[in-house]
């Protein structure tokens, strides 16, 4: 009987002890311990206007929540990936074995996305990829723990197939980089168009990042098609439209694009702009309370007006606030987290979305056209546009 | 495709293949003087179109943006050659080659702290922003005839300078026998100086030229370098003309491989390069 | 006779490869430190091949950076996707595929000298840039994936996981260990002499009867395998392909390294890999224009220290050695 109680005795003590020990640990843990967000974003390079306005709005999303979440303060931990996909594992690495980042919030780049999905499978990390469109991200390769806020390249091609055949367009040339994004947007306007019974007669892939495309409009000239559908971004957007335009193009043969085409660089194409007509989850001059109040505060902050990578920045941002704070604040138990974020609603400046099963926007896709140097929303194109995440388990 | 097609093209295959001469001839005339292979010809092709950004936002007049530059681009180029280059003229190829590397990094880091990584452009100025009609729906842009114009000015010009000035003869004699030029009473060192600044000067001036009709971005330069030894490795190393023949053709074949063959149009003009040199291991018109 | 040509040679080897192989002890299974070591380590073998063409051989060749990028995709291409293979049945099969395809492009390259070759190398490593950017088989510019790593056994017996971060560091240093000994060896041989007797005075060698062209392509040859092997191992380690492997600043960064170290040296490959990633990156955490720095360093030394860091400390062991 005496033995008993001499074993149980400190037992009972130490149990109790530990319980507190532990107890208060994970209180002082989770209420002074700082919530690691990792940035892997290009800081530097062709890409690095996305990366640091991606980068804005996720700041400002945490700013409006006073920098805390439940209670505890934010440590941003900023990596630059230069857009280099050869970097990717080896800066995840850092991010999640070194420095233990609760969330890693990147990148732009869809090659550099494909070599931080392999390195961040099965870790304690929380991915979320305010930009990449590689639809393998939330499709063949998708994750648990992998989030995007941003959009599928096929969400941004796929609904201008049929608008194209409603326009009246039945022989159309497709022309992008040759590349994954590139290809897959091509890919994803092909399927709606051809099933609404137009014909892609052509499709034009130039060496990325090749951006003299004189010989290709000459091409597309002799071919007379009703209308062109392209994939550009950045630079190579700007130098297009206007070559379209110099080549004598523009008028004859109606252009049309996703919305990357337009996106950030009306001002650059100038007069060449105008009438260009593309389909994206996003317009600046979108009219909802939201979108107006985060312009505001946006350009208040920045002093620049804001742009589709800082909302699904300023979105990622959300989603981190939202999950965090429906867990108490507590960032130790990933699959807890996760099981929230896909419960989720997202109060977007693009207009409120859920996350499909592949944890990938399910979200309305707009019809622009510019007016004025401003892409104004005819019509929404597809309301609540899921991407079919072809080759996902989850 | 019908015939205007093929003219379009041909026409778009000239005006690539001349500009790409105005590039090499400043690299491959250097190399035939001074036996000098610079690596950054192709930074200075950057620096030349970000000058013209520079001094067209600044003045608003890209015509006095371009004589502004391409009067800095002869400074620079002295200041390089005065400096760096003149050690090198002793030393070995690989000394050249790492230099010359050493450069790159150098120019591309001022590039990048002077005007950052955002792609830039620049307006084609009004004058020549137009396009004249070609077919019921191509239009050709008048700039573009325009570089075409100034490659062939340059052409014409070092020609006539070649053949038929005091300074075209040193370069000829330089060309073949440095040491008896020399003898005769040449100052080697101030023609080294020239040559050299001219040759970055040529480089400079087709990236000012072409600013408005590329895109300015990081990198540039190194990407219009390998095309440039393509051309001058075809021509044959050295030699102005055959820079001039080569740099044609390359434009010719990249142009119409990029739509007649569009799976190798990448490759084609280093497919080209090692046929010819299979046949003529110095180029084409070897001194 | 010893391996070392001298005294700094052999402190330098010995406290490098003692310092080596007790470091992931020190590390605490901080695999991002390992792994980062461990990258240079396959960069050192890289850049000693490259020494061992451009310092030894007196080639100059701005394409090699191609034979690295060959190895990564030459692997990833012959082994089936799911399946675990034999890394040493492996190792040949790259380095026989890379060498095969090093005497093709020797047999065009090697017959154009000095200043022609250094175009013609940077214009090849190109074009095989693009052949694998603009493919629709091979990934294209996003590159490949290697979703199973092979197994290390030998007649059955299974020590090395290459999963295992620490295991893949040991098989790096060995391979890099292994490396300098061959050259060394090579070096010592008949055949190196007359190799080096080719770099000092082709003329007379020809001369003597040497067919320079047959010696250079199997120096040629044989450091390009090397550079796959190289390659190789890099794709291992992170399980991903990319065609930016094999650009022309892979190469010019190399030679760079190179020269760091002090060309020809081949140790001096190991010394420079290590002092240019170490400042790359202690300065890159400094300021984003560390170009601006390596891009001056580089013109100073080429201005000034004519034999890199290498041929630097060689000069205190001058009049001790056997060189």
């Amino acid at each position: 009987m005496n033995n008993k109680k001499k074993i149980l005795k400190p037992l009972l003590h130490a149990s109790i002890a530990a319980c507190v020990a532990s107890m208060s640990g994970y209180l002082s843990a989770n209420e002074q311990t700082p919530i690691k967000i990792g940035m892997m974003l290009p800081f530097s390079g062709v890409y690095a206007g996305l990366g640091e306005a991606a980068r804005n709005g996720l700041k400002q999303a945490l700013k409006e929540n006073q920098n805390t979440i439940s209670g505890r303060p934010i440590e941003f931990i900023e990596m630059d990936t230069e857009a280099k996909p050869a970097r990717a594992p080896e800066i995840t690495s850092s991010l999640v074995d070194n420095q233990k980042a609760d969330f890693i919030v990147g990148p732009v780049h869809s090659g550099v996305a494909m070599g931080m999905i392999k390195s961040i499978k099965g870790k304690d990390s929380i991915m979320i990829i305010p930009n990449a469109g590689a639809n393998a991200a939330t499709g063949a390769f998708c994750q648990p723990n992998v989030f995007r806020t941003s959009f599928s390249s096929w969400q941004t091609a796929y609904p201008m197939g049929k608008e194209a055949f409603d326009m009246g367009y039945k022989k159309v040339v497709t022309m992008s980089w040759n590349y994954g994004f590139g290809k897959e947007s091509l890919a994803a306007f092909n399927e709606s168009f051809t099933s609404a019974g137009g014909e892609v007669v052509k499709k034009i892939l130039v060496p990325f990042p090749k951006t003299e495309f004189q010989s290709y409009l000459t091409e597309i000239a002799s071919i007379k098609p009703d209308a062109v559908f392209v994939f550009f971004a950045g630079g190579g957007a700007v130098k297009f439209v206007k070559d379209y335009d110099a080549m004598g193009l523009k008028g004859k043969i109606p252009l049309l694009g996703s919305g990357f085409l337009t996106e950030g660089t009306t001002k650059a194409q100038g007069p060449a702009s105008e009438g260009v007509i593309t389909t994206l989850h996003y317009a600046d001059s979108l009219d909802n309370a939201k979108n107006t109040t985060f312009r505001q505060q946006y350009q208040e902050q920045y002093g620049k007006p804001a742009d589709l990578f800082s909302v699904q920045g300023y979105d990622a941002g959300q989603l981190i606030i939202d999950a965090v704070t429906a867990t108490k604040g507590n960032t130790a138990d990933k699959d807890a987290l996760i099981k929230q974020m896909e419960q989720l609603e997202i109060d977007s400046p693009r207009g409120a979305f859920k996350f499909s099963k592949a944890h990938n926007p399910i979200q309305n896709v707009y019809l622009r056209k510019v007016v004025d140097g401003q892409n104004t929303v005819m019509k929404i194109a597809q309301q609540n546009l899921e991407d079919p995440a072809r080759g996902c388990k989850l | 495709m019908d015939s205007s097609f093929y003219l379009v093209q041909l026409l778009n295959a000239v005006q690539y293949g001349l500009l790409l001469f105005l590039i090499a001839s400043g690299l491959t005339l250097v190399f035939g003087v001074m036996g000098i292979l610079n690596l950054a010809h192709g930074s200075m092709y950057m620096i030349g179109a970000y000058l013209a950004y520079y001094f067209t936002f600044l003045t608003d007049n890209f015509f006095l943006a371009f004589l502004i530059s391409g009067a800095i681009a002869l400074i620079i180029g002295f200041i390089i050659e005065r400096f760096l280059i003149i050690h090198l003229y002793k030393r070995d190829h690989l000394d050249q080659v790492l230099l010359t590397v050493g450069l790159i990094f150098v120019f591309n880091a001022i590039q990048s702290f002077v005007w950052g990584n955002d792609p830039l452009g620049v307006e084609v100025p009004s004058l020549l922003s137009g396009s004249i009609k070609l077919t019921d729906i191509i239009e050709y842009p008048v700039y573009r005839l325009f570089i075409s114009g100034v490659c062939i000015v340059v052409a014409v010009g070092m020609y006539l300078i070649i053949n038929r000035t005091k300074l075209g003869m040193m370069i000829r004699a330089g060309e073949s026998d440095r040491n008896m030029v020399e003898n005769l009473g040449v100052d080697i060192s101030k023609l080294f100086t020239i040559v050299f600044a001219i040759g970055v000067l040529l480089s400079a001036l087709a990236g000012i030229v072409s600013a408005p009709i590329v895109s300015l971005v990081p990198g540039m330069g190194e990407h219009v370098l390998i095309s440039c030894f393509v051309v001058v490795v075809i021509g044959g190393l050295g030699s102005i003309k055959g820079a001039f023949v080569a740099a044609l053709i390359v434009g010719l074949v990249d142009t119409f491989a990029s739509v007649l063959l569009p799976e190798i149009s990448s490759m084609s003009i280093y497919l080209l390069m090692a046929l010819i040199l299979l046949v003529k291991p110095q180029g084409l018109f070897k001194n | 006779m010893s391996v070392f040509s001298n005294k700094s040679e052999k402190l330098f080897i010995y406290i490098f490869f003692g310092i080596a192989l007790f470091i992931p002890l020190f590390l605490n299974d901080n695999t991002f430190y390992i792994n980062k070591i461990a990258s240079i380590i396959i960069l050192a073998i890289f850049v000693m091949s490259l020494d061992y063409l451009v310092g030894r051989t007196g080639l100059i060749t701005l394409g090699h950076a191609m034979f690295y990028g060959l190895g990564g995709y030459i692997f990833t291409i012959l082994a089936p996707e799911y399946e675990a293979v034999n890394f040493w049945l492996y190792t040949f099969y790259v380095m026989t595929a890379s060498g095969f395809v090093a005497l093709i492009v020797g047999l065009i390259v090697l017959r154009t000298n000095g200043i022609y070759m250094i175009m013609i190398t940077l214009a090849l490593a190109q074009m095989t840039f693009y052949y694998f950017a603009d493919s629709v088989d091979y990934g294209g510019l996003d590159g490949l994936f290697i979703y199973v790593k092979p197994e290390t056994s030998i007649f059955g017996l299974n020590f090395l996981d290459l999963d295992n971060e620490t295991h893949f560091y040991y098989l790096c240093l060995l391979s890099l260990f292994n490396c300098f000994i061959f050259f060394k060896v090579i070096m010592n041989s008949s055949f190196g002499r007359i190799i080096d007797a080719l770099k000092e005075n082709p003329d007379r060698a020809t001369a003597l009867g040497y067919n320079i062209f047959q010696f250079r392509l199997i120096a040629y040859v044989i450091a390009s395998s090397l550079a796959s092997y190289a390659g190789y191992l890099f794709a291992l380690q992170y399980g991903f392909v990319n065609p930016t492997m094999m650009s022309w600043d892979v190469s010019a960064t190399a030679l760079v390294m190179s020269l760091l170290g002090g060309l020809g040296t081949i140790y001096g490959a190991i010394l420079g890999s290590f002092v240019y990633e170490g400042l790359h990156y202690t300065i890159e955490h400094l300021t984003e224009y560390w170009m601006f720095f390596m891009g001056s360093l580089i013109i100073a030394l080429v201005l000034t220290l004519k034999n890199g860091l290498a041929g630097f400390l060689n000069s205190f062991s001058r009049g001790k050695s056997d060189e």
